[in-house]
């Protein structure tokens, strides 16, 4: 096989059984891989109606055939399972560079499976695999992990761990690969702490053949000058980071505040891409074979909140930012780098945190509660210590390690977690931008921007410009947002190539890679079977339509101030028609002739 | 009327915001007196063959010009006007 390695990797951790498999080519065709062969090897294996946590789950670390060649951004991977946050299938898609190295090793997939009895990593180096004895680096955060499982290893070894968070079973707990990148969303980390799983520590020497070296260097050379010449994917985002969001946001009235009761921040420029820019920025950094370089090498001098390391990005800025009513950059750039040593989602962290300021201020959690703490709208160092104490499980942060949730619902008031499927919806008021509405609620993994970006056309205008305000169109557009993105998360590309280049280039480096011929309309295809795929899934979970809701604060309470005062969510209005367009019957399900046209059973 | 500037603007025109006064303006008029003040630095970053460039972001009191009447559309003395060039993120 060409793009794909031909050979997929499971370690029973119960068993300590380590065995390979071939790829199946014709899977490959039609999944592709990352996170439509990992929900693809999901729906074979995994029952929907296990627990998350218990041994039956399986953890899926998967690349794409993009991931490890020079194709633009090419160094994704995802990682696949049954969510602990969220019960719903959850593909958590990670950059840097350890997903590239699990293909240099070897594998297509890990399929990781059971539970160890006491905690272990593994380490991979090509066809080598052993399962370690991991009780030194057990209770050790994500930087520490990695130096120290590298001393045992190899220097060159890319690791990807959880921290405290994930051995504690945060419910947000994600993996971190490469010191700063998170396979973040949705509790793929307390899968793994589940698991007592530490890490995965990879070194792999081979590479990723290709099919046809000289049209896929020249399909490769042609997205990459687009990619270059495009203001965005060229300049913007290497200068400002995606930081450079809060302000554009929050001048068209959709930057959510205090628990999204409202969603203008005044001082918001106080903590965008360009104040970042211009005082914590140190330079900005790639992933594998990239030509962006979105990420940004930061430091915070500033003795109470001093650190170094990665980030923050627009989301996490936002939600320890203005949805916490906090415009300090160096504390909200502090609680960036605890998510990332502890190892726990930013967004879920920092939504939590403003759920339970919110709770705090209708008297629902108290000073007794919080130890002390005063958990007021702006209370930075607040802020900042209750994340810390999330990340160690102490006090008050052990409440908050369920999530906004589970948090509200303890308090009475679940209607105030401002999120879908029990997952924190991001940084774009529903209310001012109708499409992105539209996805939060039917995004198969819960609340989430990125399956399907309707901010690019709705408010910046890439790769067209639609009116934010109208539902006319919506349904289609985020349709086509959602499959396109399904179709380019499993090649291993990264998302913000879309900045640039479309399902034409990637169906043409996909087909010159591997050999195997996927027009556009082919690829888009992928895209909808592993949106299918993913829906089914959860629905033998036990999810349904009323689980492609909105909290009713963006139905019913209109925005208070800003450019989009007085707007609410249409999603009721909306919502028919997607399942219509999308080939489902009225209660949400794909009908018989949907599953046909796409190869699926019922 | 106020004019905001953000990113790479900010480099451009040496500035966040300034006041800007003229009497029964358009978009179109206030982008040509910018563009006569800060140079061909600026233009480049909101003008494409003599029109709006489509990926320019400019608000009229947080309403994208897009959606307006772009170059014709009016301004008023107690507008806010506010351009971003082009973003993004995710």
């Amino acid at each position: 096989m060409n793009g794909w390695i031909g050979k997929i990797l499971r370690v029973n951790l119960s068993t300590s059984k380590v065995s390979t498999e071939a790829l199946d080519p014709s899977i490959a065709r039609d999944y592709i891989g990352a996170r439509g062969l990992g929900t693809k090897i999901m729906t074979d294996e995994v029952d929907p109606k296990v627990d998350p946590l218990s041994p039956e789950n399986k953890l899926i670390f998967v690349p794409g055939p993009l991931t490890g060649t020079y194709a633009p951004s090419g160094g994704r991977y995802n990682v696949v399972t049954k969510g602990a946050l969220t019960g719903a299938i959850a593909a958590s898609n990670s950059g840097g560079v350890w997903g590239p190295e699990l293909k240099f090793a070897g594998y297509d997939a890990l399929i990781v499976e059971g539970a160890a009895p006491k905690p272990v990593y593994l380490w991979i180096r090509n066809e080598t695999v052993e399962i370690r004895d991991a009780a030194a680096v057990w209770g050790k955060t994500v930087p520490d992990t990695t130096d120290a499982i590298r001393a045992e290893t190899d220097d060159d070894a890319k690791v990807a761990c959880i921290g405290p968070a994930g051995e504690n079973r945060v419910m947000f707990a994600c993996i971190m690969n490469d010191l700063h990148r998170a396979a973040g969303r949705s509790g793929p980390g307390a899968v793994m702490g589940s698991k007592n799983l530490k890490a995965v520590a990879v070194v792999g020497t081979g590479a990723v053949s290709c099919a046809d070296p000289k049209t896929f260097e020249s399909a490769v050379m042609k997205a990459r000058d687009k990619i270059q010449k495009h203001p965005v994917g060229g300049t913007g985002l290497r200068l400002y980071g995606t930081n450079v969001l809060t302000n554009i946001l929050n001048q068209v009235g959709g930057y959510p505040t205090k628990n999204f009761q409202d969603a203008y921040f005044p001082t918001a420029d106080k903590i965008g891409g360009e104040s970042l820019a211009a005082t914590l920025l140190q330079r900005p950094k790639g992933c594998f074979s990239c030509i962006i370089s979105c990420g940004r090498v930061t430091k915070v001098s500033n003795k109470k909140y001093a650190g170094e390391g990665e980030g923050p990005e627009y989301e996490t800025a936002w939600g320890f930012g203005g949805d916490c009513y906090v415009d300090d950059l160096d504390a909200i750039t502090k609680a960036n780098y605890l998510c990332n040593e502890y190892g726990m989602d930013a967004i879920t962290m920092a939504a939590t945190v403003a759920c339970a300021m919110e709770l705090y201020e209708m008297g629902l959690i108290t000073l007794k509660d919080t130890g002390g703490i005063a958990l007021e709208w702006g209370n930075a160092e607040a802020m900042v210590e209750v994340t810390r104490l999330t990340g160690t499980g102490e006090g008050f942060g052990k409440r908050l390690g369920v999530g906004s949730y589970r948090l509200a619902d303890s308090c009475g008031h679940p209607e105030l977690s401002m999120s879908v499927k029990k997952q924190e919806i991001p940084a774009y008021d529903a209310r001012a931008v109708q499409g992105i509405g539209l996805n939060y609620a039917t995004a198969n993994g819960g609340a989430a921007h990125v399956r399907g970006y309707t901010i690019s056309p709705e408010v910046l205008g890439v790769p067209m410009k639609v009116d934010k305000d109208t539902i006319e169109g919506k349904p289609a557009l985020v349709i086509l947002f959602q499959n396109l993105t399904a179709a380019l998360d499993s090649t291993g590309a990264c998302l913000f190539t879309t900045f640039g280049i479309g399902a034409d280039e990637l169906a043409e480096m996909l087909s010159t890679l591997t050999g195997v011929e996927y027009t556009t309309a082919e690829f888009m295809k992928c895209g909808d079977r592993i949106w299918n795929l993913e829906r089914q899934w959860n629905l033998n979970a036990g999810l349904s339509a009323k689980d492609d809701a909105l909290p009713p604060r963006l139905l019913n309470e209109p925005i208070k101030t800003g450019a989009s005062k007085g707007m609410l969510s249409r999603l009721p209005e909306m919502l028919p028609t997607y399942y219509e367009l999308r080939g489902w019957d009225e209660y949400g399900v794909p009908t018989p002739a949907k599953l046909g046209e796409l190869g699926l059973t019922a | 009327m106020k004019v905001q500037y953000f990113a790479v603007l900010r480099d451009v025109t040496g500035k966040k915001e300034e006041d800007w006064q003229q009497r029964e303006a358009t978009v179109g008029d206030l982008l040509r007196d910018l563009v006569a003040r800060y140079g061909r630095a600026f233009e480049r970053w909101v003008i494409k063959d003599g029109d709006l460039w489509d990926l320019v972001i400019v608000l009229v009191n947080g309403h994208d010009v897009r959606h307006l009447q772009r170059f014709n559309t009016p301004l008023a003395p107690a507008d806010t006007v506010v351009i971003f060039p082009p973003v993004g993120g995710g």
